[in-house]
């Protein structure tokens, strides 16, 4: 009796030491990677948080902790200094003020941690504010090219929009990289072409689609009809556009808008009004690629397949228009953010 | 007739300041008096003037709401998920007024009972009710609102809606205010609350009241946000506890409590409102418009102020005189 217990004890020491032994083995076989996105009140950064958590869940060898950083600066610089001290084997890093992370950016670089920036990539010059506008030295990106971006449609703007026409512009925050980028864009492939348009006003709605509102519906008092909507997200478009939707002067009899709109994001919402024949085209900026792209060169670095300097793509930058919008919306179906029942309604 | 001229000049000054502005502005911006104009500014300031009818009344009772922005983003979202799910207005509008409440009552519990002030006690619920908001989408804008849109957008004749809602709304407030138990008591609470509570006027239950109005108006507020943006938007509304608090107080609410009237919050609301209107209208480079909107706001409650402080030093003066008299 005594040797049955005796025996008993030992086998059920010998499962606990091997239970415990498998998992340190799974522990130490995990490597653990920090997504630090910019906040969760950002719908894209919301979307971008998410699309992380599901495509980690495809590499069993990679433990993914998502922080926000609220899109306050301070708070962003403390998660990622909490990021050495917690020693990530690597940090993806989506920055709310590239020039406020980029000493942090740095000091992770310094401590030896591997940092991808995502959406916007941070550049050298965000650190010493000098002209040397590549990738910050030291560190990887995966993004989405805001001047490819813009540049879908301010391209066909340049086509589209009737000659001396009076355009509105709608800006995301001051200082965003992508913000300015986008604006760029503008200037280059369509405001320098096309020196007959006229901007009748510009303002910054910060990616917000309420402000674009009340922007927008100031703006129409003035009387002179706007020709085009050029926003910088389609957020914002979907904001001026709620604006003029009830108001006849911006419809032709048969119902069809006498207005063109611009965005970029390729949202639901923006594939929706595109169906509706209210935006004229947007560009996709894909967080699902960017989620895929950064985890699967998060895995290469941490296997020792690349270095973190090697790691430079770009998601590309698909144009939506009425053409092909069945098929985005139709992944929008998929993910549950559009109803069909709605849609036929 | 002078002393009678600066009676009045003293009594309306907020009214006088929302005149020279009306009068300014339509004179910088030809666009400005038109009809649709007004109408629009007017349908602008809905959601603003209902969250400052809420801080109003609690801060004329000596208290103050920070959650205002999130619990309508929270009771916006809801509202809409409901709609979406049932295409009942009714019931968005009971869940929309509901969520409203129930975060407010936990305001108001922990100030009441609990003594918390109200600065920390809504901080709280401003970070939880943005937290649930942003957990109930995942972050998302909820789509395809359908006619639940009417609400913001939806007009009466010549009338949007959300107006005809505010006036009805600003009925009842004033009503409340000026003719119930309930209003004296604010007055009261605000101006001290030992000596409130010593008159037997039972201040948790008035801190209780005040907080469930906010809550109600915080709720049809989310409702008419969500609507005029075609969409749920968990992270909308962001400051606009800012919106609320800064139409009160330029409207002459005092932030020591116990001055503060329906009148004047909407005059205050106006004055912003008319000023970020010309604003856009006339295309001020957007960084000059957040200065000249800061330095008129301070401006208007200093006369405000000034105007007011004259006048009671001239009833101290006066009420001094008539004592030696005696």
């Amino acid at each position: 009796m005594k040797a049955k217990k005796i025996g008993a004890l030992l086998l059920t020491g010998v499962m606990a030491f091997t239970m415990a032994a498998s998992v340190n083995v799974n522990a130490a076989e995990q490597k653990r990677v920090c997504f630090v996105a910019r906040a969760s009140a950002d719908t894209f950064a919301a979307w971008l948080t998410n699309e992380m958590k599901a495509e980690a869940e495809n590499y069993e060898d990679i433990e993914l902790t998502c922080v926000s950083g609220e899109a306050d600066d301070n708070k962003e610089n403390s998660l990622l200094e909490d990021c050495i001290t917690k020693q990530y084997d690597l940090v993806i890093v989506q920055s709310n003020n590239n020039a406020a992370q980029a000493p942090y950016v740095q000091q992770l670089v310094d401590a030896g941690i591997p940092v991808i920036t995502t959406n916007p990539t941070t550049h050298q010059n965000d650190l010493d504010g000098g002209d040397d506008t590549s990738v910050m030295s030291g560190t990887g990106t995966v993004d989405a090219d805001p001047i490819a971006q813009a540049q879908v449609g301010a391209a066909r703007a340049v086509e589209e929009i009737p000659e001396n026409a009076n355009v509105v512009v709608l800006r995301g925050p001051s200082g965003n990289y992508h913000a300015e980028k986008r604006r760029e864009a503008w200037d280059t492939y369509f405001f320098n072409e096309r020196e007959d348009v006229n901007i009748l006003y510009e303002d910054y709605a910060n990616w917000n689609s309420d402000e674009a509102l009340t922007l927008m519906e100031s703006w129409i008092q003035s009387g002179t009809h706007v020709d085009a909507i050029i926003s910088m997200n389609d957020n914002m478009a979907a904001g001026a556009i709620e604006a003029i939707r009830d108001n006849k002067d911006y419809f032709n009899e048969d119902g069809t808008a006498n207005f063109l709109a611009y965005g970029v994001d390729g949202t639901a919402q923006g594939c929706l009004l595109i169906k509706e024949g209210l935006l004229t085209c947007t560009a996709l900026q894909s967080a699902t690629d960017l989620a895929k792209k950064n985890m699967e060169y998060a895995e290469k670095v941490l296997n020792g397949e690349m270095e973190i300097t090697e790691v430079n793509d770009y998601v590309d930058a698909p144009e939506i228009n009425k053409e092909n919008v069945d098929e985005y919306i139709q992944i929008y179906i998929d993910n549950g953010e559009i109803t069909e029942d709605a849609l036929a309604e | 007739m002078k002393s009678k001229t600066s009676h009045y000049l003293q009594k309306f000054s907020i009214y006088i300041v929302l005149l020279v502005l009306f009068v300014a502005c339509s004179i910088i911006s030809p666009y400005f008096l038109q009809y649709s104009n007004l109408i629009n500014v007017t349908r602008q300031l809905c959601v603003g003037i209902l969250i400052a009818y809420g801080e109003m009344l609690l801060i004329v009772s000596g208290f103050l709401d920070l959650s205002v922005g999130s619990v309508l983003a929270l009771a916006g979202v809801y509202s809409v998920a409901v709609y979406k799910s049932t295409n009942s207005m009714l019931l968005a509008l009971i869940v929309a007024v509901f969520t409203g409440v129930a975060c407010n009552l936990v305001n108001a519990l922990f100030v009441a009972e609990f003594n918390v002030p109200a600065f920390i006690a809504t901080l709280g619920m401003q970070q939880a009710a943005r937290g649930l908001a942003l957990y109930f989408t995942g972050g998302q804008n909820i789509l395809q609102l359908g006619n639940f849109v009417k609400i913001g957008q939806g007009m009466v004749g010549p009338i949007p809606v959300p107006v005809i809602l505010v006036i009805c709304v600003t009925v009842v407030i004033w009503y409340l205010v000026n003719n119930t138990r309930y209003g004296r008591s604010l007055y009261a609470i605000g101006g001290s609350r030992a000596a409130a509570e010593a008159s037997g006027i039972n201040a948790k239950r008035s801190i209780y009241k005040s907080y469930i109005i906010n809550g109600v108006l915080t709720g049809l507020a989310g409702m008419i946000f969500m609507a005029r943006n075609n969409a749920g938007l968990p992270n909308g509304a962001v400051g606009y506890e800012m919106t609320g608090l800064t139409a009160a107080i330029v409207g002459g609410t005092s932030f020591t409590g116990g001055i503060g009237t329906v009148s004047g919050t909407i005059a205050g609301a106006f004055i912003i409102g008319f000023l970020e209107n010309v604003m856009n209208l006339i295309g001020v480079n957007p960084y000059i418009q957040q200065i000249i909107e800061g330095a008129i706001i301070v401006l208007a409650v200093a006369f405000d102020v000034v105007s007011k402080s004259k006048k009671s030093r001239k009833v101290i003066v006066v009420k001094e005189t008539e004592e030696k008299k005696a």
